[in-house]
């Protein structure tokens, strides 16, 4: 069935959002971008996971989706000397 | 050069690091530590009641100035304490300690306050119950007089409400939870999914996206705006989507504090009752809390209101935290299903990590649970004149008024971070369909509550 097709255990690897340029998913930078969510919530709760803005695509989405408009960070938006861990 | 990810771009990964970087867990491992170290003083004959100050019941100034004199410097020290504790946090999950200081300083200030009046002989007479000033004192502070933007920092509801859930949970039985358990399971799963289906087909009725659909019906259905950020990464939100929903659960959630223990206040309802229709009815833990707090405050003082108010905090935390909490990962999970084979296919290619059922579980509730079982093995064996005159006032009372605190430093936050003119427009058609979904979840939360279950939420025992 396709919905079990869908379905993924463990963590997506390879070229995820958590290792794209555009992705930004800082807990800080989501309660500035959300000013009411810190009144019953927090950028920092378990339940977001590891959400964030996908800046190409302009959805708030999870950490582990993936999309064909993939830049690495460590490529294109490569920050001068700075080599990033993952 | 290396650098550490979140240094040069933000990016936050998980794994052992969310031990010490979400606040969920760091309420599990203060509200766990405190409860043992209240058990290690119990155990040597002693209590940590000294640092667990609270006010007295006072009738005149000079009584409360006499309870300063005497008490001021355990004020001080629970302030430190805090300060040391709260700052630490802060550290770890990466804010600003140099801005929490002085915005926790304020909040503990006020806080004090807040508490000092609550426990004013006159204040039931006058109304000023804890919670509800806290909240309206907040809100006229941020909205009226306003606030710099930076002593935000401070004012971490979440966190704060988290802490004095895990509390909660050493002061309430174990057997309590498995008795009252599935039935708050029933109860909050049959309104969450009526309400959820209700604001969802309103909204597509009303010609929104599926997945904005979705967001509001989680916000009004689980756990307000925690579901609704949730969500919204589980089916890929548009950046626009998860404001929209914050601004009408928090519009809704701070008529329903005041509404609900009033209409439960003219309806005479038992504390046990009233904090199980206000767990399935209210949508964030907070929120709920202050509600359920201030009604179950009035029991004993008022004519007609039965029950104690650890019944209210207790109905209301089954419904809320077992009852709809805990499901927010099964709900985002089959969400993002619907949302991958169905409303959006073309858009990605990835799959749904079934994994997100525990990433996204709010880990406070472990927290919550190990408190109460171990609380639960401390008290067992003792009689209940043991209980009464050892057991509770060393350990137990200590503890209810640590939870008091940091429940009052929640419910002043709430209103110094709700600053109105800052929320999103909602839209009118994201309003009617929330709205819709508010009116059924409150009916379906009062027949259930009252009706159907009334006669167990009114007997629960919670000692």
């Amino acid at each position: 069935m396709k919905i079990f097709d869908s379905l993924q255990l463990g963590k997506s690897i390879g070229a995820t959002c958590q290792k794209c340029a555009y992705f930004r998913n800082d807990p800080a930078v989501i309660e500035d971008a959300y000013p009411g969510l810190t009144i019953m919530s927090s950028g920092f709760a378990s339940v977001r996971d590891q959400d964030g803005f996908c800046d190409y695509n302009e959805l708030y989405l999870s950490a582990g989706d993936s999309c064909p408009h993939f830049v690495s960070r460590t490529s294109e938006f490569d920050q001068g000397d700075k080599t990033i861990i993952d | 050069m290396t650098t550490n990810d979140s240094e040069t771009s933000g990016i936050k990964s998980s794994g052992w690091k969310e031990f010490w970087s979400k606040e969920d867990w760091w309420a599990v491992w203060l509200g766990l530590g405190i409860v043992c170290l209240a058990y290690i003083f119990y155990l040597a004959g002693s209590s940590i009641s000294w640092i667990a100050v609270a006010p007295a019941k006072w009738s005149t100034l000079s009584q409360l100035a006499t309870q300063f004199s005497k008490n001021g410097i355990k004020y001080v020290a629970l302030l430190a304490a805090c300060l040391i504790v709260f700052t630490t946090v802060v550290s770890f999950v990466g804010q600003k300690p140099k801005a929490f200081i002085p915005s926790f300083i304020f909040i503990f200030i006020f806080s004090t306050i807040i508490y000092v009046l609550g426990s004013w002989d006159q204040a039931n007479r006058y109304n000023l119950e804890p919670p509800l000033m806290a909240l309206a004192l907040g809100l006229f502070i941020s909205n009226v007089i306003g606030l710099p933007r930076w002593l935000d920092a401070g004012f971490r509801v979440e966190f704060f409400i988290k802490l004095g859930i895990v509390l909660l949970g050493a002061t309430l039985p174990f057997t309590l939870i498995i008795w009252a358990g599935p039935v708050a399971i029933l109860q909050a799963s049959i309104v969450s999914l009526v309400t959820f289906l209700t604001i969802f087909f309103v909204a597509r009725k009303l010609g929104l996206d599926h997945r904005l659909a979705a967001v509001l019906g989680a916000g009004g259905a689980v756990c307000g705006v925690s579901a609704s950020i949730a969500v919204a990464g589980a089916v890929r939100a548009k950046k626009e989507h998860p404001p929209i929903a914050i601004s009408l659960v928090v519009f809704w959630a701070i008529i329903l504090i005041f509404l609900l223990p009033l209409v439960s206040r003219v309806l005479h309802l038992p504390t046990g009752v009233a904090g199980a229709w206000i767990g399935t009815s209210e949508f964030a833990d907070a929120a709920g809390l202050a509600a359920a707090q201030s009604y179950g405050n009035l029991a004993g003082t008022h004519l007609g209101i039965s029950g104690t108010a650890e019944q209210a905090l207790a109905s209301y935390t089954l419904i809320k935290v077992i009852g709809r909490d805990i499901w927010i990962g099964i709900w985002s999970l089959v969400l993002a299903l619907i949302s991958v084979t169905v409303w959006e296919r073309s858009e990605t290619n990835s799959k749904v990590q079934i994994g997100q059922i525990w990433w996204r579980f709010p880990k406070f509730v472990i927290g919550f649970l190990i408190a109460s079982v171990l609380t639960t093995l401390i008290v067992h064996g003792n009689t209940l004149a043991d209980y009464n005159k050892l057991v509770k006032p060393s350990l137990i009372i200590p503890i209810t008024a640590l939870r008091t605190w940091v429940f009052t430093f929640s419910f002043l936050s709430i209103g110094l971070t709700t600053r109105f003119r800052e929320l999103a427009a909602a839209g009118t058609k994201p309003f009617i369909a929330f709205t819709c979904g508010v009116i059924v979840n409150v009916a379906l939360g009062y027949v259930l509550s009252i009706i159907v279950f009334g006669h167990y939420w009114s007997a629960i025992v919670t000692h």
